[in-house]
Order: structure tokens, then C-alpha cells, then sequence
């Protein structure tokens, strides 16, 4: 269990979750999702080895959310004047710290975050007052231009804190009871600007460390899949992705000599399958051609010709590599959040976020964007590879996925599963789609994006598992057939071995499912509206469902989800286990 | 008196963009949209039309044209009391699809399935476009097999409702021609407002029972 953090053994909660699930009370789970979402970090604690590094991502996570938005609103400089306005916080530095600071920060609270953690589990409260304790603005007017980190670790160290949480979020709202006759709004808000601020640059430099080890050359890449469970900095993106996706080697002494031959192998494709010795397979070329111009109609980015040329050009290699499949429609909607992430590389910090509206050639050389084709081609193929069944003849990899949403929606809200059947809503007429686009219709771009820094952390391709395992594993005859068969002991031995075998392999799978992962995600998003859609009919049902109120979704809904999906997928694995 | 609810339920089938969910935007919203997503699945849309003293609620599913989708089609036409087979006009490849589609209707799809063909993107041509289907070959194709024929185009708008109103006239009359046969008369078509017709519901067998013709 590597990757994904359990949460069976830290906290009442998915028993609560589950009894919640018989009794059907919406806003129980609400808020039992909620406060398992803010203290996110509960279930990395169970992974074992660093609970404290997990907790700090989780909670750093929101602050980071904070930021971002932020930054979207204003602007970095108004960051800047920001802070001078609240000179008298001892977070206020961090904003301007950078790297080392925070790994140093980091270490010197790693074995406070236990007890915090200790605590959350049994008592709010009682980490509530301990946010509050540390809270008065110790003038630390010689801490100036120290990071946050050593204020912190001084203030513990002479006793004036009892608690490691003066990094964390949500410290102002709590400290404004205290003070609030003290500061106006405004510095309120400029600290809580700061605090923002200053967990982005922790998370920054979190994945800096990661991602530039400074001993060994392997980058820990199931660390790197743990961090960035919960979201990746935009300007880590395109690195994270290519290395939580399996194409670019986490072997950093290699990484850019085989970057720059898979980009080399991607050109001389192209050259190759557009050359004139090669026959286009027209049927292919057509379908891909009026698709084009009908991806993402809404996004500037993909009106470019340039832009539209370059998926052009990646979809129809990839269709005419996989014969199998083929081009897909679908896969010109997948293809597109690689696409724009790997263009953020190549732009100005402060266009960073423009990336959907911004011509690529105004910032990329030719051969820039020959790269970043070269890595949406790469990944795509890697993210294809875990879900090829979904675009092979039949699509049985959907139908699959489809029955087994059915499934899991009878056993978590049978309630919504017995109305479906009643109004002869079939999943089919609905969820097709999302399996085919992995919900990339349901949400904005931005979203999907960070929807994937968790899809991509949840699936591994690193392993050989994925594809080898599955297949065979489905085919085995039950336990008991062979128990009862006749010579039986011998045989037992023999295959209990092979079961031995098989069954590792499902468990290394186990942690590799996109499919799976997928399907629960989809789960918890139509129970997400059960309420509303028990009162609804057939046709209402479907009109809802094929056009949710979810393109507007921010990247807190969208986190939720995937906390609750991932809860569901520790509940319900047994249950599910023979999906594999 | 009460005025009556005709519900219909309309599948459209056809090769990938020539036009399946444009003709149902224009028809639903009024509405064209230059470029839109290509269809996944099938989607799902209705519309009242008000015909005469009673009124026909069209529940239309609009299905994706790609040929890897094309097993989910069954499903969505097994039931369906009309279909729009959709071609382009500028696009030969489309014809030969909706010829396809037309005899999997036939064979596969309930016995009395009204069938309209519809060529679109009659507005490129009109702009000067090149006509590559031409209008007899199509209409010998609906006298052939018994299909409603159209052109239309759902940019401009131009005879998209005509489609909807010639099914929804020639469905209109069937219940009650089967009355004057002797009696078979709703044959499930009938139903109250806030009902519908139940989907799964063996309909096919239900009117093939009265309205046989063999």
C-alpha cells in the first residue's frame, strides 16, 4: 500500500462513514468528509513511514488552494505590499523564504506533528486551543529576517509554545477572536495572504527537494506520488506528471539524455508516418480532422491552427501505432490537459496561468513545441496503456467499469440505486461518458488538471503489473473447485503457489487500477446529488446528469471528491476485489 | 376536453459530424453552435410540439456517430417508435452510413419504426458548397424502404421542424387508423402528461399484436 495511505486503522471515521451509509443522512457524511478532508492528513498517517510529512502536505495543501486563487484574483506584487503591513506576524517571513528555509522548517517540527496529530484524532478542541495558545503576536521584532521555521522551533524551545502548528493554516481565523479589536480587516486578510503565501513556498520547496535529490540520483518517485496525491504546484507540473506517469526516468543523471531521445523518437515518427512513402490511413485522418476543430470548442488555446495541428498530428500517430484501439473520440479530450501542462513549462512565471488563452508560439520556439508534443504523445500513450480496454472493439473496458458503478452505488446508496431502477434510469445512459472522457466534460480544464495530479499519483505504471496481471487473474477458476478436485493435495500445493503469484501480482496492480480508481470517483460523484436526484424522473434524471452543475467547480469540490472516492475505495475493496 | 400527450421517443444515427446534435440543438433550442464536442454515448433531450388539439413530447436520443460506438446503438434504438438517419450532403461516405443504418433499422429495430432520412448541410451548398449526394439518389432510397426523406440544415434552421412534425403527423396517425381496424387504438402511444412511455417496455410486441401487416 505504498501509495495510497489507509484509513482503517487512524480514525473512527470510515466506520461512521459506513454506518452513515445504511442510515443516509447527506450532511453527516458532509461534515464527516469535511473534517476527514481538513485533516487530510489522517490518512497518510496509516502509510506508515512519515506520517509528519503527509500531514504537513494535507494541511499546507489548503493554504497552497488559498494561494492560488490569490493569485489569480491579484497579483504576486500585491502580495509583496501585502506583507508589509503585517510586520508584526512571525509568518510574515516566510513569504519571503525560500527553499532551504522550509526543508529546515520542515525537519525541526517533524516530531511535534505526532502529537498534533494525536490530538486531532481525540479532541478538536483541544488542537483548537493549542492553535490559539502560540497565536499572540510575540513581537519578534529580531526574528525579522529569519525564516518562519526558526520561529517556530525558538518558540518551542524556550517553552513560550506549546504547539508545533505555528505553520499552519486557518491560524488567523482563530487568532481574530482574540484580537480582532486589535487589527483591522485588512491586515487580517494581508496575514491570511501571507500564511497562504508562505504554505505554497513550503509546498514548493517540498517538491523541489523531491524532485532534486541531494543525495543519490533517484528521485523517490512513491513519495513524489504521496505528495502529489494532493496537488502539485503548477510550476512542478510538467516534471511530476512525467514522472508519476512512467515516461521520464526517475533516474536524474539519465533523465534529460532519455527525455531527448523520446522526444528525438517522437519526431522521427512523425516524420516518418507523414512522409511520402507512407499511406495515411484516410478513414483515421478524417475522423481526427473533424474532431479537431471540435475539441474543447470553449478554450482559446485550441483555436490556434498551431495547436490544432500538433494534436492532429500526436492523435493520429498514436491511433496508427495501436491499431487495436485506434483513434477514439475521447481521446482528443484526453490528450488535452497534457498538452496545456507541458506549455506552462515554457512560460513567463506570470503567464503561467494564461496558458489556455495565450498562441504558444508568442513564448515557444519550433523546437519547444516539438517537445511539448513529444511529451503529450509519450504520456498520452502512457495513460492509454492503463485503459486500453476502453477503446478496443466492444469498449469492455467502459461496459466494465460501467457495471461496477452500478454495483458499488447499490451497496453505498441503494436508496438512489432503487429509484434508478424504479424510473428505469440505467447507468449506461449517463456514465458511458465519463468512463470514455475520465469526467473531462463534467468539469472546467483547470480542474481536470488537478483532478489528475491525483489520477496520476494513484496509478503506477512503473510496476509491469498493469496490463500482465489483470488479464489472467479474471480467468481463474474459484478456490473451491480446485480444493474438490480430485489428486487435490498435490494440485494445491502447485497452484496455491501460482494463487501465491497471481495474487501478488493483483496486489501490485491493486495500487495501479486507474480503472478502479476511476470508477469510485464517479461513485462519489453522482452521490454527490442523490438527494436531488431521488426526487427527480427519467428524463430529468438524464438531463441533470449529462449536464451537472459542476463545470463550475472549484479545486476544494473537487478535492472533496476525491478524498470521498478514495474513502469509498478503503471501505468497499473487498467488495470490489474481484473487479480485478 | 383534454388535449392529449403523444410521447415519441426518437433516436438519431448517423456517421460522426454530419450534424446529429446540431439538427437536435436547433430543433430543442433554436440554437447552432459552429463547433460542438463530439457526441460520447448517446444524449439525451426532449421537445413538445403542439399538433393540431393534441400534443406530441418528443424524448430524442441523440447517439454518437463514431463506428467504435456504434454497439451501443441497439440500445437506443430497440425501442424507439421513429428515427432520424442523418447524412451529409456534402460527404458520399455519410450515405452510404445511413444506408447501413437504415437496413440495421430494418432488421433489428422494431417492426414499425418510422424512419426519416435526412441529408444536411443543405446551407453549404446553398453558399456555393459542392453537392456530393444527390437529392434523387436519396429519394430513391426513401421510396425504396419506406423512409420520410429531408434536406436540411441546421445552421440556418431551414426544415429541421418540418422532420420533427413529419414523423410526429405520420405517428399521430397510426393509433387511430388502428382504431378504425378494430380497436388496438392507444397501442401504448396515448398517455397521460406526466407520464412516459416506459423505455424498456416490450412496445415492439404490444403493436405488432394489431397493427401486423404481414
Amino acid at each position: 500500500m505504498g501509495v495510497r495511505p489507509t484509513t482503517t486503522s487512524t480514525s473512527p471515521t470510515p466506520r461512521e462513514m459506513y454506518q452513515k451509509s445504511n442510515s443516509s443522512s447527506p450532511s453527516l457524511v458532509g461534515s464527516i468528509m469535511r473534517s476527514l478532508k481538513s485533516s487530510h492528513s489522517i490518512r497518510r498517517l496509516s502509510a506508515g513511514e512519515d506520517a509528519e510529512n503527509g500531514n504537513h502536505d494535507s494541511l499546507q495543501k489548503s493554504n497552497y488552494h488559498r494561494a492560488r486563487s490569490l493569485n489569480s484574483n491579484g497579483s504576486a506584487q500585491s502580495h509583496g505590499r501585502g506583507v508589509s503591513h503585517i510586520h508584526l506576524s512571525p509568518l510574515r517571513k516566510s513569504s519571503s523564504g525560500n527553499g532551504s528555509f522550509h526543508k529546515d522548517k520542515h525537519s525541526s517540527h517533524s516530531q511535534k506533528r505526532d502529537k498534533y496529530f494525536a490530538d486531532l484524532d481525540e479532541d478538536w478542541s483541544a488542537v483548537i486551543e493549542d492553535y490559539n495558545m502560540p497565536i499572540p503576536m510575540i513581537s519578534n521584532g529580531g526574528v525579522e529576517l529569519r525564516p518562519p521555521v526558526t520561529v517556530g522551533s525558538r518558540r518551542s524551545e524556550t517553552g513560550e509554545s506549546r504547539s508545533p502548528s505555528a505553520g499552519y493554516p486557518n491560524l488567523p481565523q482563530l487568532n481574530k477572536s482574540r484580537s480582532s479589536d486589535l487589527k483591522s480587516q485588512y491586515e487580517q486578510e494581508n496575514e491570511r495572504e501571507v500564511q497562504a503565501l508562505n504554505s505554497l513556498m513550503h509546498r514548493v520547496a517540498k517538491f523541489d527537494a523531491i524532485l532534486n535529490p541531494t543525495h543519490g540520483n533517484q528521485v523517490n518517485v512513491s513519495e513524489l506520488r504521496r505528495l502529489s496525491w494532493n496537488g502539485v504546484p503548477m510550476v512542478h507540473r510538467p516534471s511530476v506528471w512525467r514522472l508519476l506517469i512512467g515516461y521520464a526516468s526517475a533516474n536524474i543523471k539519465r533523465q534529460s539524455s532519455l527525455l531527448q531521445r523520446k522526444r528525438q523518437d517522437y519526431r522521427d515518427g512523425v516524420e516518418l508516418v507523414f512522409s511520402k512513402d507512407h499511406t495515411r490511413d484516410l478513414p483515421t485522418w478524417h475522423q481526427i480532422e473533424i474532431d479537431i476543430p471540435r475539441t474543447n470548442p470553449f478554450i482559446p488555446l485550441y483555436q490556434f491552427p498551431l495547436v490544432q495541428e500538433s494534436l492532429q498530428r500526436i492523435l493520429y500517430l498514436w491511433a496508427i501505432r495501436h491499431p487495436a484501439s485506434g483513434y477514439v473520440q475521447g481521446i482528443n479530450d484526453l490528450v488535452t490537459p497534457f498538452y496545456q501542462t507541458f506549455l506552462t513549462e515554457y512560460l513567463p512565471p506570470a503567464q503561467k496561468e494564461d496558458v489556455d488563452k495565450i498562441c504558444p508560439d508568442t513564448y515557444l520556439s519550433r523546437e519547444q513545441l516539438l517537445d511539448v508534443e513529444a511529451d503529450s504523445f509519450w504520456c498520452l500513450t502512457k495513460l492509454l496503456e492503463q485503459i486500453t480496454d476502453n477503446y478496443i472493439h466492444g469498449q469492455p473496458g467502459i461496459l466494465k467499469q460501467v457495471k461496477n458503478l452500478g454495483q458499488l452505488v447499490k451497496r453505498i446508496d441503494s436508496d438512489l440505486y432503487d429509484h434508478f431502477s424504479q424510473e428505469n434510469v440505467e447507468f449506461i445512459q449517463f456514465a458511458f461518458r465519463w468512463m470514455n472522457c475520465l469526467l473531462m466534460r463534467e468539469f472546467s480544464m483547470s480542474m481536470v488538471i488537478r483532478m489528475w495530479d491525483t489520477y496520476l499519483s494513484e496509478t503506477s505504471l512503473d510496476s509491469t503489473s498493469s496490463a500482465a496481471a489483470e488479464a489472467p487473474s479474471s480467468s481463474l477458476p474459484p478456490d473451491s473447485s480446485l480444493q474438490n478436485s480430485p489428486g487435490g493435495a498435490f494440485r494445491e500445493t502447485v497452484t496455491s503457489a501460482k494463487f501465491q503469484g497471481k495474487h501478488n501480482a493483483a496486489a501490485t496492480s491493486r495500487q495501479t487500477s486507474l480503472s478502479e480508481f476511476h470508477v469510485f470517483v464517479c461513485a462519489a460523484f453522482l452521490i454527490k446529488f442523490s438527494e436531488q436526484l431521488i426526487g427527480m424522473d427519467f428524463q430529468e434524471t438524464i438531463t441533470f446528469l449529462q449536464n451537472p452543475p459542476t463545470k463550475t467547480w472549484t479545486e476544494s469540490e473537487i478535492e472533496l471528491l476525491l478524498s470521498e472516492a478514495y474513502i469509498w475505495q478503503s471501505l468497499y475493496k473487498d467488495a470490489t476485489s474481484h473487479w480485478r | 376536453m383534454n388535449t392529449s400527450v403523444t410521447s415519441i421517443k426518437l433516436v438519431l444515427l448517423g456517421e460522426a459530424a454530419v450534424g446529429k446534435s446540431s439538427i437536435v440543438l436547433r430543433f430543442v433550442s433554436n440554437d447552432f453552435a459552429e463547433n460542438k464536442e463530439p457526441t460520447i454515448g448517446a444524449a439525451f433531450l426532449t421537445q413538445r410540439v403542439n399538433m393540431g388539439d393534441h400534443t406530441i413530447k418528443f424524448e430524442i436520443w441523440d447517439t454518437a456517430g463514431q463506428e467504435r460506438f456504434a454497439s451501443l446503438a441497439p440500445m437506443y434504438y430497440r425501442n424507439a417508435q421513429a428515427a432520424l438517419v442523418v447524412y451529409d450532403v456534402t460527404k458520399p461516405q455519410s450515405f452510404i452510413k445511413a444506408r447501413h443504418w437504415v437496413k440495421e433499422l430494418h432488421e433489428q429495430a422494431s417492426r414499425d419504426i418510422i424512419i426519416a432520412l435526412v441529408g444536411n448541410k443543405l446551407d453549404i451548398i446553398e453558399n456555393g458548397g459542392e453537392r456530393k449526394v444527390a437529392r434523387e439518389e436519396a429519394e430513391n432510397l426513401a421510396q425504396q424502404e419506406g423512409l420520410l426523406f429531408f434536406e436540411t440544415s441546421a445552421k440556418s434552421g431551414s426544415n429541421v421542424n418540418e422532420v420533427f412534425l413529419g414523423i410526429g403527423q405520420k405517428i399521430s396517425l397510426k393509433p387511430a387508423q388502428n382504431a378504425q381496424d378494430g380497436g388496438q387504438g392507444s397501442s401504448g402511444l396515448r398517455i397521460n402528461d406526466d407520464s412516459r412511455i416506459d423505455l424498456r417496455a416490450p412496445y415492439g410486441q404490444s403493436s405488432a399484436a394489431g397493427s401486423c401487416n404481414c
